[in-house]
């Protein structure tokens, strides 16, 4: 569905994608992930022409997208960023002046349908400048989907939403892939939403890929990272240095410690350092995924 | 069929934006002035413009009447009108990129080329949509107030006598005229629209580059005489030229004369070569241009 080979793009001195590659295959929710600044919006933003690549090449639909810009575009809805839209007219009305953009011709009832599948048939004539952000944010989404795309792209589109409006935009992606076979790129820096809604995954760092895969294949729950806050952190450290642990061990704040280790270990590492005379106050496992994109995005880097 | 869509849908934006008014408001609310004032006081601002011929001629008929209202009119306001015209050219492009809907419109499968040819129409359309309700206002509604007579245009060396049966083709080349001036105005507007990711900086910097180039024009110094051609504000009130008549032997207006056309001419084709300077170059930097809003 998508390629993209070798792609990069500098603004003056500053390398904000560098030679990235990667594949989105039909059907398939593939998440995007990096922290803010990583290079994900810039990489969208060339997925969709808005600006040029200083080298690679993209394909859509096995098309040049440079060649074949608009016959592929006619296959994509997209919401780049923030969900900006035309504060003066209605939500209807925004919709369908986007909806006059596409090679299709698209009706009044497609356009409310469209608007029904967003949650917002009963908002449509009111202006936009007195939508909440999550609206907007829907209505963003509803403005991609209008014209009924094969291929997806939202750029985090949970951004600045609350936990209901995080779910909704969740249960909404599921519902595209599972009911309507929609292929579907989708960045955010959440680690956890990229979790939950997609099949595949990508992590850049500072404009290049870190690592490419399943989530089901790099969320490994065998591996634990663990928080250790205890009555003597800096003699707890030291215990551990001399244990097998000593390697995956760190300061992760002032007063805790951290620790990657395997899931059947936990019990001993606990014992070790009661028996060791040290008070345990918490221990917590982080979310694996979470655990294992902070260790990649710190600077290790996977070929 | 996919431009003409286009050009639609900016339309349908230009005329639901409040901004939009303005301008239209602003043109009636001066033109209404002026005509108020000239309704009250004309007769005291003829006699004194006219000193100086009563004693050598015999001055009858309605002399402040519609047509000299226009050219009045139009004479004060095509100076100013270029602001409104950039309030709506200098927002085109920059007012999308300020709020973010350029982007979303690049993600549709239009072509940029097409996208700037479409707003461009669409800017052009407002600007002589501004031009006809100024020409309501300026001539029409100035002919149904102070009637119509015999045009007499005073300069401060001579005075001109246009044939009321002579006129209302004049004006309508002016207006012509006009609309090519002001479509420059707006060419230039939206070409700097394309730099900006807010509409201020286009509309001051138009109007910046209209007062340079007017002061440059009115300074007669040697230095900046080789400039004035080709600069476009000395061409833009050529449209007073075709009240410019030519005389008979008898000197008797020749009905139907223009004393220069071919000045006319060559200043509406300076403005047409900046049109479509202006444009193409617009189209060419959009075409390259990284969408960072």
């Amino acid at each position: 569905m998508l390629s993209v080979n070798h792609l990069s793009k500098s603004f003056g001195s500053f390398q904000a994608v560098n030679d990235l590659s990667f594949e989105v295959n039909q059907g398939e929710v593939y998440g995007f992930l990096g922290q803010n600044g990583a290079g994900k919006s810039t990489t969208i933003r060339m997925i969709l022409s808005l600006i040029r690549p200083t080298s690679g090449n993209i394909e859509i639909f096995g098309k040049s997208l440079y060649a074949e810009r608009e016959a592929i575009l006619q296959r994509i809805g997209a919401v780049v960023e923030k969900p900006d839209l035309y504060r003066y007219l209605s939500g209807y009305e925004n919709l369908s002046l986007f909806a006059k953009l596409s090679a299709n011709r698209i009706s009044k009832a497609e356009i409310m349908d469209c608007l029904a599948l967003v949650g917002l048939d009963k908002r449509a004539k009111d202006p936009v400048r007195v939508y909440s952000q999550g609206m907007k944010q829907r209505l963003g989404i509803a403005v991609a989907l209008v014209h009924n795309p094969d291929f997806i792209i939202l750029d985090e589109p949970t951004n600045g939403l609350d936990p209901q409006g995080i779910a909704d935009i969740r249960n909404l992606i599921l519902m595209l892939s599972r009911d309507r076979g929609k292929t579907i790129l989708v960045s955010s820096h959440l680690l956890s939403e990229i979790e939950q809604v997609a099949d595949s995954m990508l992590i850049i760092n500072k404009g290049k890929k870190v690592v490419e895969g399943k989530v089901n294949e790099l969320v490994n729950p065998e591996k634990l990272q663990l928080e250790i806050v205890s009555t003597d952190n800096p003699k707890a450290l030291e215990l551990l240095s001399e244990t097998v642990w000593s390697k995956s061990t760190s300061r992760s704040t002032a007063h805790r410690i951290s620790v990657e280790i395997n899931a059947g270990e936990v019990a001993a590492l606990n014992k070790y350092l009661v028996d060791n005379n040290i008070g345990i106050t918490s221990l917590r496992s982080m979310n694996s995924l979470e655990a294992y994109f902070l260790s990649l995005t710190s600077g290790n880097e996977v070929s | 069929m996919k431009f003409l869509n286009i050009v639609n849908i900016e339309l349908y934006k230009i005329f639901r934006k409040p901004r939009t008014y303005i301008a239209f408001g602003a043109v009636a609310a001066i033109v209404g002035l002026i005509q108020l004032g000239f309704y009250a006081d004309g007769d005291s601002y003829m006699q004194f413009g006219l000193q100086s011929f009563t004693d050598s001629f015999d001055i009858q008929g309605n002399i402040m009447n519609g047509y000299l209202m226009a050219y009045i009119i139009l004479q004060l306001l095509l100076v100013h009108v270029p602001l409104l015209v950039a309030l709506v050219a200098g927002d085109m492009i920059s007012g999308e990129a300020a709020q973010g809907t350029l982007r979303v419109l690049l993600t549709k499968p239009i072509r940029r080329s097409t996208l700037i040819l479409a707003k461009f129409t669409a800017s052009g359309i407002y600007t002589i949509a501004l031009l006809l309700w100024m020409a309501v206002w300026a001539l029409g509604i100035s002919m149904l107030v102070f009637g119509v007579d015999d045009m007499l245009i005073l300069k401060s060396d001579s005075a001109t006598q246009i044939m009321a049966s002579d006129v209302m083709w004049r004006y309508l080349a002016a207006f012509v005229f006009a609309a090519i001036a002001l479509l420059t105005v707006s060419a230039l507007s939206f070409f700097l629209s394309l730099f900006a990711e807010n509409s201020i900086g286009p509309i001051m910097a138009t109007m910046s580059i209209i007062i340079v180039f007017t002061i440059l024009n009115t300074l007669d110094l040697p230095i900046f005489s080789s400039l004035k051609p080709f600069l476009f504000t000395s061409h833009m009130l050529g449209w007073k030229g075709f009240f410019d008549v030519t005389v008979n032997e008898n000197n008797e207006q020749i009905i139907g004369s223009i004393e220069n056309l071919r000045a006319v001419l060559y200043s509406a084709g300076i403005l047409f070569l900046h049109i479509v300077g202006f444009l193409v170059a617009s189209i060419l930097i959009f075409r390259k241009k990284d969408i960072m809003s």
